[in-house]
């Protein structure tokens, strides 16, 4: 297959070409309620190609392998086009060339696993929570996402790579009289089907925690002190700040690339933020990107001080900055774009109780609960919390959420937990891909202020 | 009939073939320069089976894709019981989708076109960093089952859109129409753009209070969508939905009239049958406000001892396409328009919203009516819109707030993302607004 494909790119004319090969399989197991609403597990396959011609670019998706030379011809004709268009032509990065394989190897191998032993323990966590007599219904569904590709590009690169990841995703959601509350629990997010099982403790907790809710107190509109939990942390330095480190995202955002400048003062000196996929462990964990690029360790934000930026070979040479070997793509039927690997903010010298012996009347936010950036605007929600009083944990509260403007909130994060928690299970939404293989390793954070809404 | 059904009629007791293809092309251009040309050559395909009583199902890319009836076979051991049979044969409206003009454009015609818009716009403003997208979808989707539905049908959809970031704030103002046959020069849209684009560039924040606010077309899914939670068959089934017992009351404004309109000619998500093969109609779901139907697939209209109406789409909130379970979802939505433009209806305005987006509204209670988020929009003072929304909150429950629309513009414009929509602009009478 290699050979093959090299010899398609090989023979384009094109500046550069490259071609990615992908078989996947897919299985999913749903619950909902009492109901197994989905169980399936099925092959799909497709190719990708890119090219640069003239200084311009196209890409193509095709399913049929007889397509890919067609395809090819094509994209190499219609980059040359675009180029025709441009008065600034696109350039690529240098990159080394690679010609190795990179398969997965896994403790507990779901590859190697029935479907029945899946079934059973999505089935074994539904049915604990179904125990509960305050639920009104679950979610339980299982993920796995095994992919082998091929990768090829007229510069020599030919490597074959496996992405493996399995997870546990699920909603308890709980009812009584007029109040609903939703819980979520996410197990796994790594090639480890071991990583999904003996996790009934934990899962327990989080039953608890739903059915509390259903007594806690709606939160109360305001601008007040907070602190994020890790999950919420995460969330925040992900969706906030992560994607405007996004090269490709900045590249044809003058007035976003003038305020973000290397050097750029973002935040107080006791705030780090780096990517990292070599990071053992975590979703967003790979050795090579779908651009043929070994994914390396980039820094954000240093001592408050804007230090780097994720790249692909493109927004590298357009930027003038290092490769980073962020270009990925969810699957065959995408164009890779770039996106974070794992990102995390780096353990700061604050105890939690610290954190919360600094705050007289605020909260604390606790679990992500989906959220939304526009531009420098943000909002999230957190699954549940706790009002601060007078430097105490206080009652419980439930529907609340969160919401600033990016640059005033990174300026106010003033205190970085120093316990670093991984996430479990990725999830992150860009350009129409719904991408697994995204990490964070954050600590609890707190920002001086943020207006925090009822729901 | 495509051999794959034929021969499952010899491995299983139903089956279900849906198939789709579609070839597509666009380019898209970036701070004013052409940044990719895209062309994408795809084929997926879901199988689902009914045997010995229970549902299973696969997916691949090709039909000839070896296995498929087996391995849709062995999943149905686990399956959910069948609690019906699959489309049988029937009838089809014409549908007009297709153009064959708008399956001949060739990537220089889609340049050519965003060329336009970039030359519309910067003659009269050259300092925006300008993005510009010409798409071209041809789509081919069959759907064949065992008991004798078979479906045919081929559509193109021609999208433009174009915009550019807000000065300062960085989300964007976007413009964009779709349609099945090719897209012309954008006049009247560039001209809509440069007005709202000009509007942006003051920040505005409205008092906290009671004020009207107008629902654009784009920003009329976060009505359309509560009310979607409300209507369709799922929510039924398991009671959670505020409209059960309520048909034939009115529960939204008497101004209000929403129609599910999968066979209008010529426009985006027109079909003549659902994604199980069941034929599409009209039909109205709110009637002067008054509550006249809910959607049903095959499955929640069976359990609630009801027939499908036709209104099965793979799709779910966050996620579509092949590899998706059908639910209940409206096919086109069309909002009936009103009598008065939209200039007229700010004109009368005091102070007043003008929001086109929302932010945030997946965290609200949205299947019992309510939604809360950050409104994206505009300020409107003294008849006149003053500046564009900063830091602003709306909430609302629709099933007290929409009851007081007090008009509905003359002016229809198109959405899409969750729903596929034709909307005029809404102006709901008072809705509590929080400013910083």
């Amino acid at each position: 297959m290699k050979e093959k494909l090299a010899g398609i790119v090989g023979g384009l004319s094109a500046n550069y070409a490259d071609l990615r090969y992908e078989e996947n399989r897919k299985t999913r197991i749903s619950y909902k309620g009492k109901r197994l609403v989905e169980i399936a597990s099925y092959e799909t396959s497709g190719g990708h190609v890119r090219a640069y011609a003239k200084g311009g670019k196209a890409v193509a998706s095709f399913s049929a392998p007889s397509r890919a030379g067609a395809m090819a011809e094509a994209v190499a004709a219609s980059a040359a086009i675009a180029g025709g268009r441009r008065d600034k032509p696109l350039r690529l990065a240098g990159a080394p060339t690679v010609t190795e394989s990179f398969p997965i190897s896994s403790p507990r191998d779901p590859r190697n696993m029935s479907v029945q032993e899946k079934l059973d323990l999505v089935a074994h966590y539904n049915d604990m929570i179904l125990q509960e007599p305050t639920v009104a219904t679950t979610e339980a569904n299982y993920d796995e996402f095994v992919s082998h590709r091929v990768f090829v590009n007229s510069e020599g690169t030919a490597i074959e790579y496996d992405i493996v990841v399995v997870n546990i995703l699920g909603f308890i959601v709980t009812k009584r009289d007029a109040v609903m509350q939703r819980v979520r629990f996410a197990f796994g997010g790594n090639e480890d089907f071991g990583r999904l099982q003996n996790r009934e403790e934990e899962l327990a907790a989080r039953i608890r925690t739903a059915v509390e809710l259903l007594d806690a107190e709606p939160a109360k509109a305001g601008l007040f002190p907070v602190i994020l939990d890790p999950s919420e942390s995460g969330v925040f330095i992900h969706e906030a700040f992560g994607h405007l480190s996004e090269a490709d995202g900045l590249q044809n955002n003058p007035a976003f690339r003038e305020k973000l400048q290397l050097g750029a003062n973002l935040g107080k000196p006791l705030l780090n933020v780096f990517d990292d996929p070599t990071l053992p462990g975590l979703p967003g964990t790979y050795v090579i990107d779908d651009e043929g690029v070994r994914g390396v360790r980039t820094p954000l934000i240093t001592e408050g001080v804007l230090s780097g930026r994720l790249h692909s070979r493109e927004t590298a040479a357009e930027f003038g900055e290092p490769l980073s070997g962020n270009m990925r793509a969810v699957d065959c039927i995408n164009t890779p774009v770039v996106r974070m690997s794992n990102i995390c903010i780096e353990a700061g010298s604050d105890a939690f109780d610290d954190l919360v012996a600094s705050i007289d009347k605020g909260y604390y936010l606790v679990g992500a609960k989906g959220g939304q950036t526009s531009g420098d605007q943000f909002t999230f929600g957190a699954q549940w919390g706790f009002r601060l009083e007078n430097g105490k944990l206080g009652p419980m509260v439930r529907d609340i959420n969160m919401s600033g403007e990016l640059f005033a909130t990174l300026q106010a994060i003033s205190m970085v937990g120093s316990e670093i928690e991984g996430s479990e299970r990725g999830g992150c939404g860009k350009a129409g891909q719904m991408n697994r293989l995204s990490g964070k390793a954050t600590p609890p954070i707190k920002i001086d202020q943020v207006t925090i809404g009822g729901v | 009939m495509h051999h794959l059904i034929e021969q499952a009629k010899n491995t299983v007791d139903q089956a279900e073939l849906y198939w789709k293809r579609t070839h597509s092309l666009s380019v898209s251009y970036e701070n004013n320069r052409l940044q990719e040309i895209t062309e994408n050559d795809l084929s997926s395909v879901a199988l689902r089976v009914i045997h010995e009583g229970k549902m299973g199902s696969t997916f691949a890319v090709s039909p000839d894709q070896p296995g498929l009836t087996d391995q849709a076979k062995t999943a149905s051991a686990y399956g959910d019981p069948a609690t019906f049979s699959f489309a049988p044969a029937a009838e089809y409206p014409t549908v007009n989708a297709h153009d064959a003009s708008s399956g001949r454009l060739t990537s220089d015609d889609l340049v050519a076109l965003c060329e336009t818009v970039l030359e519309g716009i910067r003659s009269r403003r050259d300092d925006l960093p300008l993005f510009v997208e010409a798409e071209l979808e041809e789509r081919e989707l069959v759907i064949e089952t065992t008991e004798g539905a078979a479906g045919h049908h081929r559509a193109t959809d021609t999208v433009l859109s174009f915009g550019a970031p807000i000065k300062g704030a960085g989300m964007p103002v976007v413009k964009w129409r779709g349609a099945t046959t090719p897209q012309s020069q954008p006049d009247e849209l560039v001209a809509e753009f440069l007005e709202w684009y000009g509007w942006t560039e003051k920040k505005s924040t409205p008092a906290t209070g009671k004020l009207p606010v107008i629902f654009s077309p784009d920003a009329s899914f976060l009505y359309l969508l509560p009310l979607w939670a409300g209507l369709e068959g799922n929510a039924i089934e398991k009671e959670t939905s505020p409209l059960i017992g309520r048909l034939g009351e009115p529960i939204l404004s008497e101004r209000l009239t929403i129609v599910d309109d999968p066979l209008a000619s010529g426009e985006l998500g027109s079909r003549p049958f659902d994604d199980e093969g069941i034929p599409c109609r009209r039909r109205a779901l709110i009637d002067r406000g008054i509550l006249k139907g809910f959607l049903f697939d095959q499955r929640t209209g069976s359990s609630l001892g009801k027939a499908s109406t036709g209104n099965a789409v793979k799709r779910e909130l966050f996620s579509d396409g092949t590899e998706t379970k059908p639910s209940p979802w409206p096919i086109r939505l069309s909002i009936d328009p009103g009598e008065q433009a939209l200039r007229e209806m700010i004109a009368g305005l005091d102070e007043a919203l003008l929001v086109y987006y929302g932010m945030g509204f997946h965290s609200g209670n949205y299947p019992q009516g309510q939604f809360a988020v950050q409104a994206v929009g505009f300020h409107i003072k003294d008849g006149a819109v003053v500046g564009r929304l900063d830091n602003t909150m709306i909430s609302a429950n629709i099933y007290e707030d929409f009851k007081r629309v007090r008009a509905v513009s003359v002016e229809r414009g198109p959405a899409l993302g969750f729903l596929t929509v034709s909307a005029p602009y809404v102006l709901v009478d008072s809705l509590q607004v929080a400013g910083a």
